[in-house]
């Protein structure tokens, strides 16, 4: 199911949260209500935890993350990195990495599978992405934009790219990423998706000013109409204990 | 028409608008370098994500020569023309208001719409031709009576009034003009960018003032025509206070003044206003990384 929210009367909510199916991530400073919203929605399933990245609020734009591992800017600080590796689960690896392009949320686009990236990224920024996402990597543009990461909001059953990719483009990324494409916006009009809404298997949050054609869109891409998350979490608890046997 | 209270707070930072045109200052002032070129497109982002306006800086690449020291020699000619509010302004009028309530969280989406129905009165600032569509300026005024209904004005009510019980005395006189008084309060609206052009002020007010009077004569019905007939106008400024006024005078600094106001033309407003109250700001102050 999906949920309209806005933080502080800002509608870009994927710039302040970011959500994936292991954890979620909420900018520390916004009103409690923007942080219920997500506790209500997610608590007892993932963990919601409320942090900042290089002292600023912008965690949905600097960070890139799936549910294997999380990668965080060089301008994270210590005290950061501490609180992120004690918080999210043991599974998840939280990950430094030296890249000059620090706004990695901006720059990877990325489900638990396949990953899409800025075409300027450093080769060792790309292998580190493969290792720790365990993801396979793609440098590629949409709709002429190389901000892959802000034009893009995927998930593992749906992605929403810019409203102005061409049909070509959108063949073309559909059979990289392996989920069904649709171009479109989010919060009125917006070209940039990935900073008005956040998704991931069972659930999404968008901007308050999302139009309700733009919401059943979403909704029915990201397949969210009847997903429940106990579903898709024991899908995933049967294949961790699968690989002890 | 005499104009009623002006309110007052103490201002942390006046919103950037990150427009066309402020980029085309940013551009001329910044040195270029194709290497540090990526590095700031990435940093810019995060805060222009909310504006939804981002059209790709590297299409517009330098001319290959690096400016010097970032000194800004260059001038920017620009044509500004005024425009009735039209529905696709919605972006920019609503990126003008962001800090309108201050971090109080409304129906600002309501709010906007409200000022972009009204086409009969109100003005929007923009540049000829220009693809972007960016809004430099907005003015508007809404009779409170005709919109009371609206969620966005009832809590826009509520504030003032919240507000306003600080203050002995004032609370009642707003109460009255907020309600019984209400069918005759013009709510003036008047937001822009900072560094837009003081000469285009006086028209802009002008026309404000023209369309007020051109609407009690050309509205399709009595009602619409009698509700801009305004006998008093409310406005929400900003204005910086000095903490320390006293003690300055003290020390014979006469120079440094005790209120600044963030947009000139309110200075004036207050002068002529019948009374007025100031309340503080509740936000803080943004981290530095955030434009």
């Amino acid at each position: 199911m999906a949920n309209r929210l806005q933080f502080e009367n800002n509608c870009d909510i994927g710039v302040f949260s970011k959500l994936t199916n292991a954890y979620c991530m909420v900018a520390i400073g916004g009103s409690e209500g923007f942080y219920s919203e997500f506790e209500s929605e997610l608590s007892g399933v993932i963990p919601v935890v409320k942090t900042s990245i290089a002292g600023t609020r912008l965690v949905g734009r600097l960070c890139a993350g799936n549910k294997n591992g999380l990668l965080l800017p060089h301008t994270t600080t210590d005290q950061e990195l501490q609180h992120l590796r004690n918080c999210l689960p043991d599974q998840v690896v939280v990950q430094r990495i030296e890249e000059k392009l620090s706004a990695l949320g901006n720059c990877i686009a990325c489900n638990d599978h396949v990953a899409l990236t800025h075409t300027d990224l450093d080769r060792e920024t790309e292998e580190i992405i493969a290792d720790v996402l365990g993801v396979e990597v793609f440098r590629q543009t949409i709709a002429g934009n190389i901000l892959v990461g802000s034009f893009c909001a995927l998930s593992n059953r749906g992605g929403l790219v810019h409203p102005h990719t061409s049909i070509e483009d959108l063949d073309e990324l559909s059979t990289l990423l392996q989920v069904p494409l649709v171009a479109g916006t989010v919060n009125r009009g917006s070209e940039v998706i990935a900073a008005g809404m956040i998704v991931n298997d069972w659930t999404a949050f968008c901007g308050l000013d999302t139009t309700a054609t733009e919401f059943s869109v979403i909704e029915s891409v990201f397949k969210l109409r009847d997903s429940q998350p106990s579903v898709i979490v024991d899908e995933m608890r049967k294949s961790l204990i699968d690989s002890y046997v | 028409m005499p104009r009623r209270p002006t309110r007052h707070q103490r201002l942390k930072s006046w919103p950037i608008t990150f427009s066309p045109f402020g980029r085309a200052l940013a551009r001329m002032g910044s040195v270029y370098m194709p290497k540090c070129h990526s590095e700031s497109i990435e940093n810019h982002t995060p805060s222009s994500a909310s504006n939804g306006f981002i059209k790709h800086p590297l299409d517009e690449k330098p001319d290959g020569s690096e400016s010097s020291d970032g000194e800004f020699d260059g001038v920017v000619q620009a044509d500004f023309a005024f425009f009735d509010p039209k529905p696709n302004d919605f972006h920019g009028v609503k990126t003008l208001l962001q800090t309108y309530l201050d971090v109080e969280e409304w129906d600002l989406s309501g709010f906007v719409d409200l000022i972009l129905e009204q086409t009969t009165v109100g003005t929007v600032v923009k540049v000829e031709d220009d693809e972007d569509e960016g809004i430099f300026a907005l003015v508007t005024a809404l009779n409170l009576r005709r919109y009371r209904e609206q969620k966005c004005i009832i809590q826009l009510k509520d504030h003032f009034l919240a507000k306003a019980s600080q203050e002995k005395g004032v609370a009642d006189q707003l109460r009255l003009l907020l309600g019984e008084q209400a069918h005759d309060v013009g709510l003036l609206v008047s937001q822009r960018v900072v560094n837009l052009p003081p000469q285009l002020l006086p028209p802009l007010y002008d026309s404000l003032f023209n369309e007020v009077s051109w609407a009690t004569e050309d509205e399709p019905t009595e009602d619409l025509r009698n509700s801009f007939r305004f006998k008093h106008y409310v406005m929400l400024s900003k204005i910086y206070k000095h903490k320390h006024a006293e003690q300055n005078r003290k020390l014979g600094d006469d120079s440094v003044e005790a209120i600044v106001y963030a947009k000139p033309e309110d200075e004036i407003f207050h002068k002529l206003s019948s009374w007025s109250f100031y309340f503080p700001l509740r936000s803080e102050q943004p981290a530095p990384h955030e434009a």
